[in-house]
């Protein structure tokens, strides 16, 4: 709708702008682009894709900073060496125990919760707040909060079940009594995400749905699996890949209520990765491992990508 | 508690059925961080008694005192914002211009633009500590700041794109060309325009970076070896006691770093929610 008067100024702003600075700045679409890309460009660059080179390299290296030697070509060696080592299978292992029990954990609670949050109450906030608080709060803070909670003497977990008449438990002094703590803590801190996740989904079923399903004279439980969780689909896909990886990644809360014991029995494979890199400043071997937990959630990542493009 | 068999029909159908869930939910949520209140604010030698008491019997700010003298957690705090506030603010710059390239531009490759940019938010970044160690190292940039701001802007520059993408497909083309007809360039009506049209979005996008950051330990505990510069989760836990785990002391400094998060959820609420929600993150 440019009107003779408007084309008229628009052409003369053009041929006004001839000089080089003001081509600078209202440049072509096309070097606008990749002017405007070039920043996350350059983070992705120096943050994730020279590191990842690196850290292929390096895997290939003996290099140890307490060694004081410069790092030297050691071909497989460093992933012979994983392979030998209990601690690496007994990492990962609980890595992969960590992400098949609290992934799946997660998601009941938070489906128990989403289901919950979704009654219609007349206040919404308080409800929203406390499913947004646990998402909020550190992982890290999470995890001393529920050491607090699971403490042996003055913890309110053994006060409740004192109450009812069974012996406290000693949690972090069993393997087994840690790892369920541990286990616990994750569902607690990740299901409130995958609540908010599903309420959304949730919210966007017509209720249309549910009065003709009604009228068919469905009841309540087959209106939930032949409605809503179907529907719930897309969404819970979503989550459940977001909270795999992050599950590979697990670290802060057992660094912070077990420090990986008793022994190394709750240890994951990032804390051995940050143990060999930090504490021993073993940086051939940490790649090394790193390289494990790459290719692992790379697998995640690829499921995903196929996943989105599936959906068009 | 006394709901006995003559009401438990209305129990399960009216108003105290959804009473009774919503005390299910908001316990859930709250419990962990009212009981660390609760624990803060009671003296050491209540908290030794046996069984142990819940509500606190003579509340106490002894332990917050405690809590800001034994450590530096004034300097843990300010650490803490400022990493995460520098973090916030150069995602924020850096995810603008991305996403007025992805919204608006002609481009070839938008969509595989696009998936990079959903590959690098399922990025484990605990694989990178070796090699980002080395480069902090490399650029003397160990035990600064800039070792946790850089990636930390990485690790919230996917979603706040994202989201950002979105809020500027939405804004009327016309507003931003009538801006350009009154002589501004297309960065300026990207700024004086589209940003502020889009300030929920931006809004939304930064407390979800500034919680990122808040929240990250694994990178601020490899990165510093200089105790004046940690940030909170990794001063908080670090804090050493005379003898054991000093758990009063520890709760309160607890309390101190949840409260700043707690404000900005409280306030932002519904923004945050809808920001979760557009596009799957990390949780």
């Amino acid at each position: 709708m440019a009107t003779a008067s408007e084309t008229g100024i628009i052409t003369a702003h053009r041929e006004g702008a001839t000089k080089w600075w003001t081509r600078f700045l209202d440049p072509s679409e096309r070097t606008l682009a990749a002017l405007l890309l070039a920043p996350t460009a350059l983070l992705l660059s120096l943050i994730i894709v020279y590191p990842v080179c690196r850290l292929v390299w390096t895997s290939f290296q003996n290099l140890s900073l307490t060694s004081g030697l410069p790092a030297e070509f050691a071909g497989l060696e460093n992933y012979r060496l994983m392979i030998d080592d209990p601690v690496f299978w007994e990492t990962t292992w609980n890595t992969v125990l960590i992400t098949l029990i609290t992934v799946p954990g997660a998601l009941l609670v938070g489906l128990g919760l989403a289901l919950m949050a979704n009654m219609p109450f007349r206040l919404k906030w308080p409800v929203r707040l406390s499913l947004l608080i646990p998402w909020a709060l550190p992982l890290s803070f999470a995890g001393l909060i529920f050491a607090w909670f699971f403490h042996s003497e003055y913890g309110v977990v053994n006060d409740v079940l004192r109450r009812v008449g069974i012996e406290g438990i000693i949690w972090f002094n069993s393997a087994n009594w840690a790892f369920a703590a541990i286990c616990l803590t994750i569902i607690w801190k990740t299901s409130s995400f995958m609540a908010l996740i599903i309420l959304a989904g949730l919210q966007t079923i017509p209720r249309s749905l549910y009065e003709a399903a009604e009228v068919d004279g469905a009841g309540r439980f087959r209106q939930f699996f032949e409605i809503t969780l179907p529907l719930l689909k897309p969404a819970i896909v979503v989550a459940l890949i977001f909270r795999t990886i992050t599950a590979l990644q697990t670290f802060d809360i057992p660094f912070t209520m077990t420090r990986g014991g008793p022994g190394t029995s709750t240890a994951t494979l990032a804390m051995y990765i940050h143990q060999n890199t930090v504490d021993f400043l073993d940086l051939g071997y940490g790649s090394a491992l790193a390289v494990v937990m790459f290719l692992l959630s790379m697998c995640v990542t690829f499921v995903y990508l196929r996943m989105i493009r599936a959906k068009g | 508690m006394n709901a006995e068999a003559p009401a438990t029909q209305s129990l399960l159908s009216g108003k105290p059925l959804r009473l009774l869930i919503a005390f299910i939910l908001v316990m859930n949520g709250m419990f962990p961080a009212l009981w660390i209140l609760f624990t803060s604010l009671k003296t050491e030698a209540e908290l030794t008694v046996k069984p142990i008491t819940w509500l606190p019997h003579a509340p106490t700010i002894a332990n917050y005192l405690r809590a800001f003298t034994d450590q530096p957690l004034l300097l843990f705090l300010f650490n803490s914002f400022m990493v995460a506030i520098l973090s916030t603010a150069l995602t924020l710059f850096v995810s603008v211009l991305a996403a007025y390239a992805l919204a608006r531009l002609q481009l070839r490759a938008r969509d595989l633009i696009l998936s990079a940019i959903i590959a690098v938010s399922t990025f484990p970044l605990v694989t990178l500590l070796v090699p980002l160690f080395e480069i902090m190292r490399a650029l003397g940039l160990l035990n600064t700041w800039v070792a946790l701001i850089l990636p930390y802007t990485v690790l919230s520059l996917p979603v706040c794109t994202l989201i950002l993408v979105s809020f500027f497909e939405g804004i009327p083309r016309d507003l931003e060309n009538s801006a350009m007809i009154d002589g501004c360039t297309r960065i300026g009506a990207l700024f004086k325009v589209v940003v502020p049209l889009s300030a929920p979005g931006v809004f939304t996008a930064g407390i979800l970076a500034f919680v990122n950051a808040w929240d990250e330990f694994l990178l601020a505990l490899s990165f510093n070896s200089n105790p004046m510069l940690r940030t909170l989760p990794v001063g908080i836990t670090l804090y050493q006691g005379e003898f054991a785990f000093p758990w009063p002391v520890i709760s309160a400094a607890l309390v101190v770093g949840i409260v700043p998060v707690a404000v900005l959820i409280v306030i932002f609420q519904e923004r945050v929610v809808s920001g979760l929600t557009s596009g799957g993150i990390k949780g």
